[in-house]
């Protein structure tokens, strides 16, 4: 599913508005629920994999982030915010949640792609280089590795995570500077070992 | 090692990762849409709102009074009794001696006799 065709915001290229789908999901419209499904669905799913580091974990908060959508769609005020920033706000609290219930994270249990096929080599590295990338990601405090997802990964702007966190613009630069500093030290003594040497 | 290769890296790792950003299980995505179903079939059926429900309490109520007929004749009723209690005919006996008869023992415990404040103020 590709999740990015079209979303609220400057972003948005063709088809309705998250908003008017909402509105539309509210008056019993199936076709609403399915296109909000495909555009939101990948965004909740990735934040929350990347944030909670844990597969099965990431699909129960991403479907009860949709969940939530549905029930609120009748009370969905218009221009109250963005129904994508509110998303994103409802997953990151959810991910909270369960990190605060279970301190312990289970790494082993990032991606584990259920191919049988022995993949090319080159398939295999890009694969290394995100599990790794997930690794250094979970040594990040939860502020921070929020922060670096939804500017890097999730390419979102520094007001937008703004509202979402709940912060100043200046703390989410800081955050996400920070991070990635951290995430690039904790990355640095794997560079032959994800292929980056063979490459210069 | 220099610091700008490292970001470098991380750049390349970070790109790596956002490649797979869009993909949805679709396992997963059969949920989402089953609880859209369930949400949107629960919206189609809203359940019996606290108005309604009080309406329906108060057609209940007059039905069992015996409908509008009924409640004219209990609320005439109601009138009249609060009109002879106000201005009681002439032919009706007294309710202060109705009460003394009843209650003689109170002068036995020398309070003073109800009909007197009565004639008073009458």
């Amino acid at each position: 599913m590709d999740g990015r065709a079209s979303t609220d915001g400057p972003a948005q290229a063709a088809g309705p508005a998250d908003e008017a789908l909402l509105a539309l999901f509210a008056q019993g419209d199936p076709r609403a629920a399915r296109l909000l499904t495909e555009r939101l669905g990948p965004r909740a799913f990735s934040v929350a994999l990347r944030v909670l580091g844990n597969r099965a974990e990431a699909e129960d908060v991403a479907q009860e982030a949709m969940l939530r959508l549905w029930r609120t769609a009748p009370d969905w005020q218009a221009g109250r915010a963005r129904v994508s920033t509110w998303l994103y706000r409802v997953v990151l609290n959810l991910c909270l949640d369960r990190k605060r219930r279970a301190k312990a994270v289970d790494l082993d249990a990032v991606p584990e792609p259920p191919d049988t096929a022995p993949p090319a080599l080159e398939v295999l590295q890009q694969a290394a280089r995100v599990d790794a990338l997930q690794a250094a990601l979970m040594h990040l405090p939860d502020r921070q590795r929020q922060a670096v997802v939804l500017r890097h990964i999730e390419e979102l702007s520094n007001p937008e995570i703004a509202e979402i966190m709940g912060i100043g613009v200046e703390a989410v630069e800081s955050l996400t500077a920070r991070g990635k500093r951290a995430l690039a030290g904790h990355l640095a003594g794997q560079r032959a070992a994800l292929g980056y040497e063979d490459e210069r | 090692m220099k610091m700008s290769d490292d970001m470098s890296d991380l750049d390349r790792m970070l790109h790596a990762a956002r490649a797979g950003r869009d993909d949805l299980p679709e396992a997963l995505a059969q949920r989402m849409l089953a609880d859209a179903a369930g949400v949107q079939a629960s919206l189609a059926r809203p359940a019996a709102r606290p108005a309604a429900v009080a309406q329906d309490a108060w057609r209940g109520l007059l039905a069992a009074l015996g409908g509008w007929r009924g409640m004219g004749g209990l609320a005439t009723a109601c009138a009249a009794g609060v009109w002879i209690g106000v201005a009681p005919p002439e032919f009706l006996p007294d309710p202060a001696q109705l009460v003394l008869g009843l209650e003689s023992e109170t002068e036995t415990l020398g309070f003073y006799d109800l009909a007197d404040f009565i004639s008073e103020e009458g």
